[in-house]
């Protein structure tokens, strides 16, 4: 992929997580910050399906803006054919293993696998 | 001097005493994103604890919800909002908003992006992280 198609994929990862975030801050502001962590409270969240997919829209977001910010962070550091693809392999690894954890933690959730 | 010699490495990226307030924002600007990365990487981890039950998800909170757990967040905060905002006017700087007319270069040849516009930008972002820091110390203590 062209690094300018990945650098606007890295700026609309970016605009779509802040607004996503935001609400996800939010949601932890509408009743008091202890009490909204409280277990129910958190298992509630989690089985209030546009919430679930939300927290999975923003898993998504942040793991591949994250991830290729750190590639271009490594790929800054140094150069070379073999380091550059085990660069952008490894992130692409890191990436998919972080949204699989995280998206079997919300879905088992939201299913009351707990 | 040869090309061995003027390597400076990652010293010599991260040295933020050249080049003004925007050698020190590309600076923070990577931190930032290296802390919110290992942040939200230990946060997928942190939640994962609620398929153990109530048990567990209670064992993890006495952890995090101390006063070092609540340092930790607001540290958090601003690193967030100060990458959130510099990424803003940096994204605008890409996109060519705020940096200038092209010119003939001229002594002392001042960089035409380098402006007061995205100058006034980078401390806004430093304020502003400062500022939500006291906010979610004040939430997270207030209660």
């Amino acid at each position: 992929m062209r690094e300018s198609t990945i650098m606007k994929i890295h700026y609309g990862t970016a605009l779509a997580a802040v607004a996503l975030v935001a609400v996800h801050i939010l949601m932890r502001l509408t009743t008091g910050f202890a009490e909204s962590l409280e277990y129910e409270n958190v298992l509630a969240n989690y089985k209030f399906i546009p919430y679930a997919a939300m927290l999975e829209l923003i898993l998504i977001l942040l793991a591949v803006h994250g991830f290729n910010g750190l590639r271009v962070i490594l790929l800054e550091l140094k150069q070379g054919r073999m380091y550059e693809k085990a660069v952008s392999y490894g992130c692409l690894v890191a990436m998919f293993g972080l949204i699989a954890y995280g998206s079997n933690t919300i879905i088992r959730t939201n299913m009351g696998m707990t | 001097m040869t090309n061995d010699e003027n390597k400076e490495g990652i010293g010599g990226m991260a040295n933020p005493r050249r080049y003004g307030i925007e050698r020190v924002a590309y600076l923070l600007m990577r931190l930032s994103g290296l802390g919110l990365l290992a942040y939200f990487v230990a946060h997928i981890y942190e939640t994962s604890n609620i398929l153990r039950g109530q048990v567990g998800w209670n064992e993890f909170l006495e952890l995090t919800q101390t006063t070092g757990g609540h340092i930790f967040l607001a540290i958090v905060i601003g690193m967030c909002v100060f990458h959130t905002v510099n990424g803003v006017r940096v994204m605008l700087g890409h996109g060519g908003v705020g940096v200038g007319k092209p010119a003939r270069p001229d002594y002392p040849y001042d960089p035409a992006s380098q402006n007061y516009r995205h100058k006034i930008g980078i401390y806004s972002a430093i304020v502003l992280a400062a500022v939500a820091m006291m906010y979610g110390l004040a939430v997270m203590f207030g209660e």
